[in-house]
């Protein structure tokens, strides 16, 4: 067991240690050579005490001269210096390291997440690894880290101790190993006990969190509080608690109870290592001197080995998880890019187009086949949860179907990367951002903050809707109240997206329900532009409200993953199905009378 | 009834972390307290114990001592081995017993302080910062300070017994040492505070980059990230601003590196001093040579120290100091009395008005409702309609008495509003908001909640099965009893629209004399939106109902639409009285309706 978390340890570090070396390798060249001397100027320092204690005790006796004694005070002092010189650059030079580095990799992860499909972020278990993956990369670096202190500080000071004990009497080196033992006993049962606790507790502790809450959150203030349901709330918190503390107090008082069996163990190696110690200098094998500094060592020697075994290989081990989520993270399939030059604009295919989230049981789309004419306004409709949504971006080229095709003006969209499919189509999309920069970048951030005048932005925010007037800074605003600038109410909001989706340059754009959060009226003036500028251009509305369709060509409509019609209103209004339904359902609210 | 731990007005100052603890547990404080001094003296015990040992061994060497004469110094050590090494270990038991103990006592009172808040410290986004600041953890904050005080004062002890045994072999060595540690004291707390402020420069940068991060990473913003490509240009400006705080914090690391270090090299310099002053009365046999290695380990000892423990003490300091800060505020900020009762039994409903009532939210400038007048009457169906952000959410903010700074008059029952109680407010309306609550409690008792006076399962079951819950409840595992949501191992979670209805549900479940739906059927298709309205009207025929929405399918149901703009009622009346009005709501009727034809 131990041997093979062992070889794991090591696997992960080989695997860790380039990304982590590469950006600054010379610091940590710096860093080895310096943690080596650390180490070891703590062990000088023992021998050095040792070697002034002898001349101060002999000059006492009389048998040594002052100066002696003051030259020997010199070099422990300067011991000392070193000491603590050392031990400040060790600790801070990993600060330092550690800065570059992890910097370096966040905008790794960054390029290596746009390389990804978007699928990806649907599947729960690769998501995972993704939202982990920055604090893994932390914990992956301290890790590496740590292995290099134990191989460059820990081991040497123990070594070196190891050799000075060995030199004063063979018998003492045994020491370390009575250090050792239950220092590392106590760390392995500990870590058991508390998974267990972990394991036990957090049914409970997520329970407990939540009436919180449910008591205090922004979420339910308001509700809990009219509906005056405090007391109730309360009376669970307090139950929850107390289980929750029982489970604590009966896992902490075991692990407590052992930890406390571990250290009288402790105690009884250190006094074995004072009777080990007294006995030899009561038989004169080793001097006053060397006796006191021996003992005094004693507390550094037990400080540092329970610094190894309880922080740090405690920490690595801990943090292992997370740090698979990071090489897990790491190993994510990028999307295949063959080809990279545009396809040029045409026809978009689709031929028996299946696709399912990965994870889930049944197909979110199932064998839809359609063509999207250059040049044609298609509206898709349908119930909630029909996949409008994800045949969107299907079209986009955000998704590639598991089966059937996808072919942009002949080319097959699983050959293109992502960047040349994406290049011509434009979106605004159900869950449009709300980025926290200025109304400006807000805008232009669809293509790549592209410089433009300012005469092209106003051109673009008349036809979404978005008046300059309303903003103190006109594009210079800062839409965010955490960064010093306005907040904005979901309607403007959703203008801004609008305008962002009209801003990049495109042959197709796609509008997936972008006037929920406008009112009719404005969401009507909203249509009659976009009627305007999509004339010549591809464009695909995802709309539940049937009345504005009808600025399509067509209508495809969508039911439980399949196109299940397709024409012009007209057409569709005179036959009975799913279209006729739905449109009646709403009409009658709108008829006279 | 004890004095509340958690006093409006109060000033909480260093001392709180003693007091707070002192009163929900004094046993295990005054315990703790104790140990903590003991711990701080065991130093010096050890330089005599170690003195009497080294120098008995010496007697024995010399032939003027009997070898028994070290077992009793050699037993002192071992005992003072056993407490340096068990002392912590036992504690631990007390630190579990009075956490948990506090946890019980001081933290469900911050809990309650925060739920009985004036509902607008909860809607402000500063104030709700520093309640979270305040009250993550706040057993742990509490703990802390009281360590960081107590560590402060055995730093203190540590030094001062240290200082009297030297002062006692050689007196004016330890004067020298106390006029030369000042300025170091000094030091260490003027680099704490220091540290502090250079960090929160640092903080803005490093929020700045972390929005970013998660505009690069985020699964909210990867349909616009992959399609619009800019990763690359973000991935820049995100570099720049993580930059931009990493060379602060590094500089403020070596900064407080280099504080650190002089400190203890300045120890270093004071230690090798002390010990070669000591060295001449160890020459003249004034100081024997067992206290000599005593007194010259403890020094060193102290270098360590020095360097670690004080530095890290400071900076606590430095970071209590600004958590006592946001308690006191915190403390300070307004309550709403009566925030917590119970609604009363069911009252009697007759009408409400709006008199010139004008309001805008604490803190802001712009009045959301202007001169605002508007009667309703019990038995009526009610529709407000309008764009966003015209104000309709706010009436029922300040109808359910969750803002009460408004300019006007509100009459309930022809009496002024604020003169009716929470728990009297609480039982004439109720209200089904966009954001309704998502209780991870089983199904029954998220409908329940609606009723705490009074449990009626048949009523609960009949208040499901009437917005068409029964076929979601067949289905589930537990039936009523099933834990909705993922807190709960076994729970089950909801869809969008499930979740809708089990807060419709409860709302129709109260028994209040009106009902309030705002806009809680965003997520809905219009089709399903509209039979929620229409079932929800039918259910509480004979009631008095408020819609509000931006839809108008909805408001055609209503006896009365309320078209509301500019912080005022704009129009109002039957459906097809405001279309032959020819006004906003005919305009709006219109734009929709065009799209039909």
């Amino acid at each position: 067991m131990r041997e093979k978390r062992k070889n794991n340890s090591v696997k992960v570090l080989l695997r860790l240690l380039p990304g982590t070396v590469r950006p600054v390798p010379l610091l940590f060249l710096v860093f080895i050579v310096i943690t080596v001397c650390h180490g070891i100027s703590w062990g000088v320092e023992t021998v050095m005490q040792q070697r002034f204690f002898d001349q101060a005790a002999a000059m006492a006796g009389g048998s040594a001269s002052f100066g002696a004694a003051l030259t020997a005070l010199g070099f422990l002092g300067a011991a000392n210096v070193g000491c603590q010189v050392l031990n400040g650059a060790g600790n801070f030079l990993p600060e330092v390291v550690g800065g570059k580095v992890l910097g370096h990799q966040s905008k790794e992860i960054h390029e290596k997440i746009a390389r990804l499909s978007p699928a990806v972020f649907e599947d729960t278990g690769k998501l995972d690894d993704i939202n982990k993956a920055e604090a893994g990369k932390e914990n992956a670096f301290w890790f590496v880290c740590d292995f290099i202190a134990l191989l460059t500080f820990y081991i040497p000071y123990f070594l070196f101790m190891g050799w000075y004990l060995f030199s004063l009497k063979p018998v003492l080196a045994v020491v370390i190993v009575i250090i050792f033992l239950p220092t590392a006993l106590a760390q392995l049962i500990r870590m058991k006990a508390f998974s267990d606790l972990e394991d036990e507790s957090a049914p409970v502790r997520r329970e407990y969190e939540h009436y919180e809450a449910c008591m205090v959150s922004r979420e339910f203030f308001r509700e809990t509080r009219l509906l005056g349901g405090f007391s109730y709330f309360k009376r669970l918190y307090l139950e929850t608690m107390d289980l929750m503390q029982r489970l604590k107090y009966r896992a902490s008082m075991k692990s407590n109870l052992f930890e406390l069996s571990m250290r009288i163990l402790t105690v009884a190696g250190y006094v074995g290592i004072l009777l080990l110690l007294f006995d030899a200098l009561m038989k004169r094998e080793v001097s006053v001197g060397a006796f006191a500094a021996v003992f005094n060592s004693l507390g550094m020697l037990y400080s540092l080995m329970e610094e190894i075994i309880c922080r740090h290989i405690s920490d690595m081990a801990q943090n292992m998880g997370s740090i698979q989520n990071y090489l897990n993270f790491l190993d994510l399939e990028e999307r295949k890019s063959e080809r990279s030059e545009e396809p040029g604009w045409g026809d978009i295919v689709l031929t028996d187009v299946s696709f399912s989230y990965p994870g889930a049981e049944s197909d979110a789309i199932r064998e839809v086949s359609f063509t999207l004419k250059k040049g044609e306004t298609l509206a898709v409709v349908g119930e909630n949860g029909s996949g409008k949504s994800t045949l969107v971006r299907l079209l986009a080229g955000l998704y590639e179907p598991k089966r059937g095709s996808v072919m942009i003006n002949g080319n097959d969209t699983r050959k293109l990367s992502l960047g040349a499919l994406t290049a011509r189509t434009s979106a605004v999309f159900q869950k449009f951002q709300r980025y926290q920069m200025t109304l400006g970048e807000n805008i232009t951030i669809s293509d790549r903050f592209r410089s433009c005048e300012e005469r092209e932005l106003d051109r673009i925010c008349d036809m979404a809707g978005t008046d300059r007037k309303d903003f103190e800074k006109g594009y210079d605003t800062m839409l965010s109240r955490e960064f010093d600038g306005v907040d904005l109410s979901g309607g403007q909001w959703q203008r801004t997206a609008i305008a962002r989706g009209f801003f990049r340059d495109h042959d197709l754009i796609i509008l997936d329900e972008p006037t929920a959060a406008i009112d009719p009226y404005e969401e009507t003036r909203i249509y009659n532009r976009f009627a305007g500028i999509a004339k010549d251009k591809s464009a695909v509305v995802v709309t539940h409200r049937l009345g504005s369709v009808k600025l399509a060509d067509r209508i495809l409509v969508m039911k439980e993953g399949r196109a299940v019609q397709l024409g012009t209103h007209e057409e569709l209004i005179g036959q009975e199905g799913e279209y006729k339904r739905l449109y009646e359902a709403q009409e009658q609210w709108y008829q006279e009378g | 009834m004890k004095r509340a731990l958690i006093e409006t007005g109060k000033t909480y100052g260093f001392l709180d972390f003693v007091r707070i603890p002192m009163r929900v547990c004094p046993f295990y404080t005054v315990i703790k307290m104790i140990n903590q001094a003991a711990a701080a003296i065991t130093p010096s015990l050890q330089v005599l114990v170690t003195a009497s040992f080294v120098d008995t061994a010496l007697l024995i060497f010399a032939g003027s001592a009997e070898r028994e004469a070290i077992w009793l110094p050699l037993l002192g050590l071992v005992l003072l081995i056993a407490y340096n090494n068990l002392n912590w270990q036992l504690m631990s038991f007390i630190n579990l017993r009075s956490e948990m103990k506090l946890t019980r006592v001081y933290r469900s009172q911050i809990v309650e302080k925060r739920a009985r808040l004036e509902y607008r410290c909860i809607e402000d986004n500063e104030t709700w910062d520093l309640i979270n600041r305040t009250c993550t953890d706040p057993v742990g904050k509490i703990r802390g300070g009281f360590d960081n005080l107590m560590g402060a004062a055995g730093i203190i002890l540590r030094v001062g017994s240290l200082l009297s045994i030297l002062m006692a072999q050689v007196f004016w060595a330890g004067i020298a040492i106390v006029a030369m540690s000042v300025p170091l004291f000094i030091l260490a707390i003027r680099s704490g505070k220091e540290i502090y402020e250079e960090n929160k420069e640092a903080m803005k940068f490093t929020r700045r980059a972390d929005y970013l991060r998660s505009v690069l990473q985020g699964r909210e913003s990867v349909e616009e990230r992959a399609l619009f490509g800019y990763t690359k240009e973000v991935n820049r400006l995100w570099h720049e601003k993580y930059e931009a705080a990493r060379k602060i914090n590094t500089s403020v690391t070596l900064k407080y590196f280099i504080r650190m270090k002089s400190s203890s090299l300045i120890t270093v310099i004071l230690s090798l001093l002390i010990i070669c002053v000591l060295l001449f009365p160890l020459k003249s046999g004034a100081v024997s040579v067992g206290m000599f290695m005593a007194l010259v380990t403890s020094t060193l000892n102290l270098i360590q120290m020095m360097s670690w423990e004080l530095s890290n003490t400071m900076s606590e300091i430095a970071r209590n100091t600004e958590y006592l800060k946001d308690l006191t505020a915190f403390a300070g900020l307004p309550e709403t009395e009566g925030a917590l009762d119970l609604p009363k039994e069911s009252m009697t409903f007759d009408s409400v008005e709006f008199r010139h009532v004008s309001f805008r939210y604490p803190g802001t400038e712009r009045y959301i409702l202007k001169d605002f007048c508007l009667r309703m009457e019990k038995g009526r169906h009610y529709a407000f309609v309008g764009v966003n952000g015209a104000g309709k959410t706010t009436i029922t903010k300040l109808l359910t008495g969750l803002y009460r700074e408004y300019e006007g008059e509100i009459l309930l029952n022809e009496k002024p509003l604020s003169s009716y109680t929470q728990a009297e407010l609480k039982a004439y309306f109720s209200v089904v908001c966009q954001d309704f609550a998502r209780y991870q409690i089983s199904l029954e008792d998220n409908i329940a909640l609606g009723n705490v006076l009074e449990y009626d399962e048949e009523k609960i079951r009949e208040a499901a099965g009437r917005i068409g819950l029964s076929d979601v409840i067949e289905k589930l595992p537990e039936g009523m009893r099933t834990p909705l949501g993922k807190v709960k191992e076994k729970g089950v979670d909801l869809s969008g629209g499930e979740w809708q209805r089990v807060a419709v549900a409860r709302a129709l479940y109260r028994p209040t004399a009106v009902r309030i739906l705002d806009e809680p059927t965003a997520a809905l298709d219009p089709v399903a939106e509209s039979d929620i309205y229409r079932l929800f009207g039918r259910i509480s025929a004979g009631g008095t109902t408020i819609f509000i929405t931006h839809r108008l399918g909805g408001a055609r149901l209503a006896d009365r639409i309320i078209v509301i703009a500019k912080g005022q009622v704009a129009e109002s009346g039957s459906h097809e009285e405001l279309l032959a009005a020819n006004g906003i709501y005919a305009e709006m009727f219109e734009a929709q309706r065009s799209w039909y034809q």
